[in-house]
């Protein structure tokens, strides 16, 4: 079988290229966002004294994480049609769902962490649990964490992908378009990759600017998640 | 059980198995990769750490579709073979997997004490004895429940074969809702069936680790 | 950040050249995919498992279909069993390409754009497009599409002629027949276009939805090959011819479309 290689067409479609880039980083981002928050939520009530408080955050987080992200959007876009969200929403809910299960175990490991001594002192200066964990416990909690948040936004924009599925327009969506109309399929899918490669190494990179994340132990570059 | 999920059963069931099988392979393929490629980085043999590294950078920042769409569309027409969605599967998977196994064997590895290693090489061992008698034994324990999370992880994506047209549980749950319209129920059931797999291999991991943990 | 980038990215541009450097150099060698046929004992023919009625999974979950069919009997024709693989319309040229699948007969319409890569048999079915909406929509025509969402596979001819048929529409492509057809059923569209014996297909059970009687495009439908393949081609070619002439194809046809076929099959002396 003969290859011959062309990358015009690619070069031709970059426009394309630069729209799904766009809506790959919205995905992202906003679901980052709403991991970040739902995994703080999660995370302190699975560290509450309630037993209560930390079975129900037991049950979603082993709930969450062991449904395959795919069949997470599935469920937004096609089990709850009736609400009719558009698939951009469904993606951002099926991804903030399933990576926020994830944010709250590292929130967990996060608060276990900051000294015990902190929550005994906060509470003794007359701060109520929520003002202590507000004002005490998250900040440091969050430094503590920075590193693997580095490592959970890249794996949100690489999990983003799973979005053309259910025909977000993001990068590998119009790379399935760029193909169909052009055929160039080795070129379109290296373009991509590399592509990602840059927005995954630059995304992780970014988190480092929360201020004093930078003497914590760097973790790899990329998650286990 | 439901009546749709009766109906089609056996449609269904099959769809299961390729799950499992689709894991197995990568699983036992990726694993060994994963190994050889981890300890390449860790010994740093010349010529093939930077191919290794080569390898291991460009899989871990590219998603698992695309590398999928390079294994069934890009390499077959690159260099003219015949492939099944299947066989690119599991190519994906394995070449997918590999590079994170990679990394896991080569921080265990890195995490044995070195006077564990000099102590080795004291009493006459040569090099590689050591690597294979005392260094990797140890990190493999060591890296034990990072193992089990990256198998997990990969039964979860073999969902993602779904979409270049493998029929596993989720491709197989699709086409039986395309025809059916009972999208609750299916996915509902193939959900539960995720869960159940996946909670017992943790378990199994954490069973294994018990036994097995190195006590430091 | 240049410097953690430097590592990624030369690990990329040596993964480029390795594969440039290894893959084949290009040679002007005509495919002979039916002497591979024969040699393998097997015929592989990518065909749609979302498209009613020319490719789809029955009340069992086998596939069946008018493509299906027609491949049977280009099958029996070179005297091998065959073997269907899954394709869907933007993957059905790629996997030809690929080499993954000997043919396509997926409902693709034969065009000048596709035939710079691939290349096709005679006409095997003409349709033509149209409209398929809820009963109780107010669309009655492709005048009443102006700012309504009509749902398409992607990578058909159907994206472009509607496209040029009703310009403000806005239109959302979808990888496969049935996502198309689901998000019309969720009300997430107000339209779905496609090969009007397609969306018969999908209109059979589903009496609340009605088919526009507008037509517009034809369609002709050519099963793939890969460029240059000559023999699988011409072997397609007489399978279809001897089909048409014994009534074969016209039998197949009555039970897929349960209608006489208006355009035959082009037969030659």
């Amino acid at each position: 079988m003969t290859y011959q290689f062309d990358w015009t067409p690619i070069w031709e479609a970059r426009g394309l290229i630069a729209e799904g880039l766009l809506v790959t980083v919205a995905v992202s981002a906003v679901s980052l966002a709403f991991s970040v928050v739902i995994g703080f939520i999660v995370g302190g009530a699975a560290s509450a004294g309630s037993r209560t408080m930390r079975g129900l955050a037991l049950l979603f987080t082993e709930t969450m994480r062991n449904i395959p992200l795919l069949i997470h959007m599935y469920i937004w876009y096609m089990a709850f049609a009736f609400l009719r969200l558009p698939a951009f929403s469904c993606a951002v809910l099926g991804l903030s769902l399933y990576s926020g299960a994830y944010v709250a175990e590292v929130v967990r490991t996060g608060i276990g962490a900051v000294g015990r001594g902190q929550i005994q002192a906060a509470l003794a200066s007359g701060l109520t649990r929520l003002q202590a964990m507000r004002l005490i416990i998250y900040p440091q909690a969050l430094r503590i964490i920075a590193p693997s948040l580095a490592s959970l936004f890249s794996q949100l924009i690489k999990d983003s992908s799973l979005a053309s599925v259910i025909a977000v327009a993001e990068l590998t969506y119009q790379a399935g378009a760029i193909d169909g109309q052009t055929f160039r399929t080795f070129e379109v899918y290296i373009t991509i990759s590399l592509i990602y490669l840059v927005l995954v190494t630059a995304a992780s990179q970014l988190v480092l600017l929360i201020p004093g994340s930078r003497s914590e132990a760097a973790a790899g570059r990329f998650a286990d998640a | 059980m439901p009546d749709v999920i009766l109906k089609n059963l056996p449609f269904l069931l099959q769809g299961l198995w390729l799950t499992l099988t689709l894991s197995v392979w990568s699983i036992a393929l990726g694993t060994a990769l994963g190994l050889v490629v981890g300890t390449v980085r860790f010994v740093r043999l010349p010529v093939l750490n930077a191919a290794a590294l080569v390898y291991v950078e460009f899989i871990r920042g590219t998603p698992l579709l695309v590398v999928l769409f390079i294994t069934y569309f890009a390499l077959p027409a690159l260099f003219g073979y015949h492939t099944t969605a299947y066989r690119a599967a599991v190519l994906g998977f394995v070449l997918f997997i590999g590079a994170y196994l990679a990394e896991d064997f080569r921080s265990g590895l890195r995490a044995v004490r070195p006077t564990l290693i000099q102590a080795g090489l004291a009493t006459g061992l040569t090099r590689w004895q050591v690597l294979r008698f005392i260094i990797l034994p140890q990190a493999i324990r060591r890296v034990l429940p990072s193992l089990f999370n990256q198998y997990v992880r990969l039964i979860k994506f073999t969902s993602v074969a779904s979409v270049i047209g493998v029929t596993e549980l989720t491709g197989a749950g699709l086409l039986v809702n395309a025809r059916e319209f009972q999208p609750v129920t299916i996915l509902a059931s193939i959900a539960v069936v995720y869960l159940v797999v996946c909670m017992l291999l943790s378990l199994a991991g954490r069973a294994l680790y018990a036994r097995f943990a190195v006590r430091t | 950040m240049l410097k953690r980038l430097s590592t990624p990215l030369a690990a990329a541009a040596v993964a480029i050249a390795a594969i440039l450097a290894a893959a084949p150099a290009a040679h002007a060698q005509a495919p002979d995919t039916l002497a591979q046929i024969k040699q393998r004992g097997k015929l592989i023919a990518g065909v749609k498992f979302d498209t009613p009625p020319f490719g789809f999974l029955d009340e069992k979950n086998e596939p069946a279909g008018f493509d299906l069919d027609i491949v049977r009997g280009i099958a029996k024709h070179i005297g091998v069993p065959v073997e269907f693989v899954k394709v869907t319309s933007p993957t059905r040229i790629p996997l030809l390409v690929s080499g993954n699948v000997d043919l396509s007969a997926a409902s693709m319409t034969h065009t000048i754009e596709r035939d710079k890569t691939i290349d096709f048999s005679i006409t095997y079915y003409t349709g033509a497009q149209a409209l398929i909406v809820p009963k109780t929509s107010a669309i009655k025509g492709l005048k009443d599409l102006g700012g309504k969402q009509v749902s398409v596979q992607q990578g058909t001819t159907l994206e472009k002629n509607l496209a040029k048929a009703a310009p403000d529409a806005k239109v959302v492509a979808f990888k496969d027949y049935n996502s198309a057809w689901l998000a019309l059923v969720q009300g997430r569209v107000d339209a779905l276009t496609g090969s009007v014996n397609i969306l018969q297909g999908f209109q059979k059970d589903n009496p609340n939805f009605v088919i526009l009687p507008e037509r517009f495009s034809v369609e002709p439908f050519g099963i793939g090959v890969r460029q240059g393949d000559s023999n699988l081609r011409d072997a397609i070619n007489f399978a279809l011819m001897d089909m048409w002439k014994s009534g074969e194809y016209a039998e197949l046809y009555r039970k897929w479309f349960h209608a006489d076929p208006e355009v035959p099959v082009e037969v030659w002396p």
